[in-house]
């Protein structure tokens, strides 16, 4: 070790003199004073600084004369105090804040009046989804009847996790899943199998098509295809097969008391 | 800087700090406003007022001048106030400073005298020169070293230094409090303080050595 100087330095010297090293940084620092004159050296300097420092701290420390201090109270007083705020500026306040009112009530109550119905446009774009997958011949995209590899595999394709149900102890296998692009979202399509019927269940969550059907699957039918449509937990559902209605209501009950 | 084990991380205070200051207060209506107004005054008064006069000592050492200092302190303390609703931490005084010191540079920008913070100063620059003062008196010295010699060897020390060397020697402040405060991580805490006690060692013993001690 050069006499004279050390990598270790004044920064872990003032660190311990702080008492800010940890327990084993201190131990290991005070091994190295032993044998480190370069460091015991700056230790003691710094030391008398500190303690030069502390014999003088009520000189180095300012204090307002109390001329300032009254000053300093007073503003804060004024500041804070009920005088400051004059009555125009409540009432500027109020009236800005019953005016936001009016308006929040107003569009809300406009829109209770003419909902927007999304699910219309979503039936359409549904079934194309469905339709698309069929004469692709490519119903899904990963192809596996084992919903742990299918849930993980949308896992960083889609912002959401959708849940992937298996039911083929109810006679509707799952047969894999596939991304799509429905209510200009990507969504994610599952599709289950009942006989030699292809079942898509799309879902994503109902805030993508602010959606607001109830927990109990709506039928409905679109060029051929039968359709349900619930939501569970904050997901929006839509099944979609050209399987007999009986069987894909039975499917959406499944899916939708489960 | 080699890694080193600091006793405990800053993080979450500094965080906390840094939201508050810049919390709006949201005006509550359907409430007797005057005597919540008058509650909340006397709440800030009784957490935050008990530190002016730290608030004040950290806006002397940083200005250098009293009645910026009073002024910088005015604006800090009416910023505090505002903001006083989102303040939930345990840590009234140094929630304060970190009020003060943006009060300070706020000020220092409006003087358009931005030049002193504006210094280059290069936190990567190491005090290399630790220990080669050679050996011998400069600790007796340093031991001797009076309050005005002190007082003149802070106000000579840059900025970034002053202020971690005030909140440290001065106030009291933790490393880690310290970090909150001025926004810098504790390793640069810790070299700062360095710097400014090597460069402080310095100024005592090259204006010291000239005068004979008793």
């Amino acid at each position: 070790m050069n006499a004279t100087s050390c990598p270790r330095t004044a920064p872990e010297v003032a660190a311990y003199l702080d008492g800010e090293l940890d327990l084993a940084h201190a131990v290991a620092f005070e091994r190295h004073l032993e044998e480190c004159p370069a460091c015991a050296r700056e230790l003691a300097a710094q030391e008398a600084l500190r303690g030069a420092i502390q014999d003088h701290a009520a000189e180095l420390r300012f204090h307002p004369t109390p001329a300032q201090t009254e000053r300093l109270r007073r503003a804060v007083r004024q500041a804070g105090g009920p005088a400051e705020v004059p009555a125009f500026r409540q009432w500027r306040q109020l009236s800005a804040i019953a005016a936001l009112l009016l308006v929040a009530v107003t569009s809300w109550s406009l829109g209770r009046l003419w909902p927007p119905r999304p699910a219309a446009g979503l039936a359409e774009e549904v079934v194309a989804g469905h339709v698309r997958s069929l004469l692709a011949g490519h119903p899904a995209d990963v192809a596996s009847t084992d919903r742990h590899t299918v849930k993980p595999w949308f896992t960083g394709k889609l912002d959401y996790a959708p849940a992937v149900i298996d039911l083929a102890g109810q006679g509707f296998p799952l047969i894999g899943g596939r991304l799509d692009y429905l209510g200009h979202h990507p969504v994610a399509g599952l599709v289950y199998r009942s006989d030699r019927h292809v079942i898509s269940l799309y879902t994503w969550p109902a805030a993508y098509t602010e959606d607001r059907a109830g927990p109990v699957p709506e039928a409905a039918t679109r060029q051929g295809f039968h359709l349900r449509h619930w939501t569970r937990n904050g997901m929006a559902y839509w099944a979609v097969s050209d399987v007999e209605e009986d069987r894909l209501s039975r499917f959406a009950r499944l899916l939708a008391g489960s | 800087m080699p890694p080193l084990g600091l006793a405990a991380g800053g993080d979450t205070m500094s965080a906390r700090v840094a939201d508050l200051s810049a919390l709006p207060t949201m005006p509550i209506l359907f409430r007797d406003r005057a005597s919540r107004r008058d509650g909340r005054l006397h709440r800030f008064e009784a957490a935050v007022l008990p530190h002016l006069d730290s608030a004040y000592d950290l806006a002397r050492w940083l200005t250098r001048s009293d009645a910026e200092a009073e002024d910088v302190v005015q604006t800090a303390c009416l910023r505090a106030l505002k903001g006083f609703d989102g303040f939930q931490g345990a840590n009234p005084r140094a929630w304060l400073f970190a009020i003060v010191r943006h009060a300070f540079h706020d000020w220092l920008r409006q003087r358009s005298r931005g030049h002193e913070i504006a210094d280059p100063f290069d936190e990567e620059i190491h005090t290399q020169e630790a220990g080669s003062q050679g050996e011998g008196p400069e600790a007796r010295l340093l031991r001797q070293a009076d309050g005005r010699l002190l007082r003149e060897g802070f106000a000579a020390l840059p900025l970034p230094l002053r202020e971690a060397m005030v909140l440290r020697e001065i106030e009291g402040l933790s490393y880690k409090e310290i970090a909150a405060v001025a926004g810098i991580p504790m390793g640069t805490v810790m070299s700062r303080l360095a710097r400014a006690r090597r460069q402080l060692q310095d100024f005592l013993i090259a204006h010291g050595a000239k005068e004979p001690t008793p």
